[in-house]
């Protein structure tokens, strides 16, 4: 297995003509001294500047470069899913291309794996960057990412992680999960540990993302949520979701029979149509649950598959290195 | 018939359906534009249910010319279906479709295939365009909706005739009614799509009423278009989005209800509005768990549903042997 490089460095860029070169040059700075075996990923997310033109240069002087170039512009999901397909080693860290990471940071994540874990994330607790449209939002968002997915993480939006290959590989990424790798992986039930990064203001080109995301990133992480607890019971979640649904019917179709029998009124019927619209409600919505069912069986998705990927990992923890 | 000429430059597909116009009279115009190009082409028929006068008028010319292939389908499948059936037939390296009734003039074909060295698919557009007011507000308000839903302005996805690289097809697959939307789909898996003009066939006339049900259909073409592009992907933004508007309608009205029966003591039970608001609420619940349910079956095929088109991958290996992904088979022999 000694073909195999130990390390891999995947970078998506997104016009960083300017920033590609110095970031070839850290990389390789940082990483050359520590003495492993790596190679660099650089994902071309359909630039329009000379990205793909320096990449290409760099990967003729260097052989452990490898470009893998979009066809257009498919987002940073998409770019570090195509960096993590393309990947061989057996640690995987990504980064972002703009320069904001530090590769000298890489050199603890090694660190970190090397003592069990399976994802190590970057917490940018000095980060630069504006404080009211990038930091405030961020850090509510972290706070309710870690609530909701049960993965409390600092710094979710920080590119700078490192993964075990083997298992990362197997987590579906898709649509714009990659602030939410973590949250994602957490089906697999792995290890994770954070740890300090530094953080670099902007040099080149601006920023990409506003506060236009908000809106998205509740709803992916409505997402994250409904597949992670549903990997295995969409029945079960379904019901839950319907049980205040029952509540209110049941009460409301209660009340409404309670009027007409102890006053000997007429039955209310908006009141009485009301519940039976709540209890009818409920009963598709379980249906929905069974239906869920229905859907996982024929996917490809099998959490025992999930439960093996970590088994594993950790049984070659303890057992120590192999041959 | 069958027999395959493995060096075909140009494939060219004739989807035939209930519009068509005489075999010999089409393909002799074809021809001519065909002749111009200078590359070895074939020619495939696709017959869209049993077309009998267009297999016909077919006879004499399967007789004349070389190197033809007619596909009868046993039933009418629509266009999009038979161009795929067409295409499993054919070989060349770029796929040329035609409609199966005058639309452009045969000899501009030269034009569209040229169109091809700066891109992956070339659609025509005929310009400058015959016909009517009301067409043209009919036309410019479809293109105006797709341009609006998908962000691409095309201007007459309505004409047979495209040029494409063979990649195209076989990673846009289409089906029913979607020949029309070849160029938004294929603009989506990454390929650079160009509009072009070509004349328009003099024959180029339509002189029947359009039926409502025709109406119909372009309108669920459209929606079709819409999910198709925006949110095949992501269901919960589309489902989420309409059903948490129809909850927050519901819940407010509910509110409002449920504070004027407490504070105001207006009595619920004669009031319909209460049925309506529970109904939107629960509409809107409804709306969710269908977005839900359509994130659960993404999420369980996402092994199957790539998010990106790979144009090429750039590496020199001669520099560090080893690193290539290839090569995990031969590390498997090593001892």
């Amino acid at each position: 297995m000694n073909d195999r490089p130990k390390l891999s460095v995947i970078v998506p860029f997104f016009n960083e003509e300017e920033s590609i070169r110095p970031l070839y040059l850290a990389i390789v700075r940082a990483v050359e001294p520590l003495g492993v075996s790596f190679e660099m990923v650089f994902v071309d997310d359909g630039s329009r500047d000379d990205t793909v033109r320096v990449a290409t240069e760099l990967a003729a002087t260097d052989g452990r470069v490898r470009v893998v170039k979009f066809r257009r512009n498919y987002g940073q999901t998409a770019a570090m899913a195509a960096g993590i397909e393309y990947a061989t080693g057996e640690i995987l860290i990504t980064m972002d291309g703009d320069l904001q990471n530090d590769p000298a940071d890489i050199e603890f994540f090694l660190a970190k794996m090397a003592e069990g874990y399976d994802i190590v994330v970057g917490w940018r607790f000095n980060r630069q960057d504006k404080l009211v449209s990038r930091k405030i939002p961020s850090r509510i968002a972290n706070r309710l990412i870690g609530k909701v997915t049960g993965v409390p993480i600092n710094d979710n939006g920080c590119s700078l992680k490192a993964y075990r290959a083997s298992l990362i590989k197997e987590i579906p990424l898709y649509s714009e999960m990659h602030r939410f790798i973590p949250a994602m992986a957490s089906i697999a039930g792995p290890r994770i540990a954070e740890i300090k990064v530094r953080h670099h203001a902007r040099q080149f080109g601006k920023s990409k993302y506003g506060l236009s995301r908000v809106y998205k990133v509740l709803l992916d992480l409505l997402v994250i949520k409904t597949v992670a607890s549903f990997t295995s019971r969409p029945l079960i979640w379904f019901v839950l979701l319907s049980l205040p649904l029952v509540v209110v019917g049941t009460s409301t179709l209660g009340w409404s029979i309670y009027i007409a029998v102890a006053e000997h009124q007429n039955l209310p019927l908006p009141v009485a149509g009301t519940g039976l619209i709540f209890l009818t409600s409920a009963l598709i919505l379980i249906s929905g649950g069974a239906f869920g069912e229905l859907v996982y069986k024929t996917g490809d998705m099998r959490e025992h598959h999930f439960a093996r990927l970590t088994a594993r990992l950790q049984g070659r923890h303890q057992g120590g290195t192999r041959g | 018939m069958s027999q395959k000429d493995s060096r075909v430059e140009l494939s060219v597909i004739i989807p035939v359906g209930d519009r068509h116009s005489d075999a010999g009279a089409l393909f002799a115009d074809y021809q001519e534009g065909l002749g111009k190009l200078g590359m070895r082409h074939e020619v495939i028929f696709v017959l869209d249910g049993p077309q009998e006068d267009f297999a016909a008028g077919l006879q004499p010319i399967m007789h004349d010319n070389g190197n033809m292939t007619v596909v009868a389908l046993t039933r009418s499948f629509g266009e999009a279906t038979a161009l795929m059936a067409g295409f499993e037939q054919a070989s060349g390296e770029l796929i040329l479709t035609l409609p199966a009734y005058f639309q452009i003039r045969g000899a501009e074909i030269p034009k569209l295939v040229d169109a091809m060295e700066l891109g992956d698919l070339a659609v025509a557009r005929r310009w400058p365009r015959a016909g009517g007011r009301l067409e043209l507000l009919r036309r410019n308000a479809f293109h105006g909706l797709i341009a609006w839903i998908t962000g691409l302005r095309f201007r007459d996805l309505g004409c047979g005739a495209r040029v494409m690289r063979r990649r195209v097809l076989e990673e846009v697959s289409l089906y029913g009614d979607q020949h029309r939307f070849l160029a938004l789909l294929a603009d989506r898996q990454g390929f650079r799509v160009r509009e072009i003009d070509v004349a328009q066939s003099a024959q180029d006339r339509f002189t029947g009423r359009y039926r409502t049900r025709e109406y119909v259909h372009r309108a669920l073409d459209i929606f079709t278009v819409f999910f198709l592009v925006r949110f095949t992907k992501k269901p919960l933004r589309f489902f989420g989005m309409v059903g948490a508007t129809t909850f927050g309608i519901g819940a407010a009205f509910l509110l409002y209800l449920v504070i004027d029966r407490l504070f105001f003591g207006e009595g619920l039970a004669g009031r319909p509005a209460l049925l309506l608001s529970s109904l939107l609420v629960v509409l809107g619940l409804q709306l969710f768990a269908l977005g839900l349910l359509g994130e659960l079956i993404i999420f369980t095929h996402a092994k199957n549903i790539k998010d990106y088109q790979v144009d090429k991958v750039i590496q020199f290996p001669e520099m560090v042997p080893g690193n290539r992904i290839g090569q995990r088979h031969d590390t498997a022999h090593a001892p």
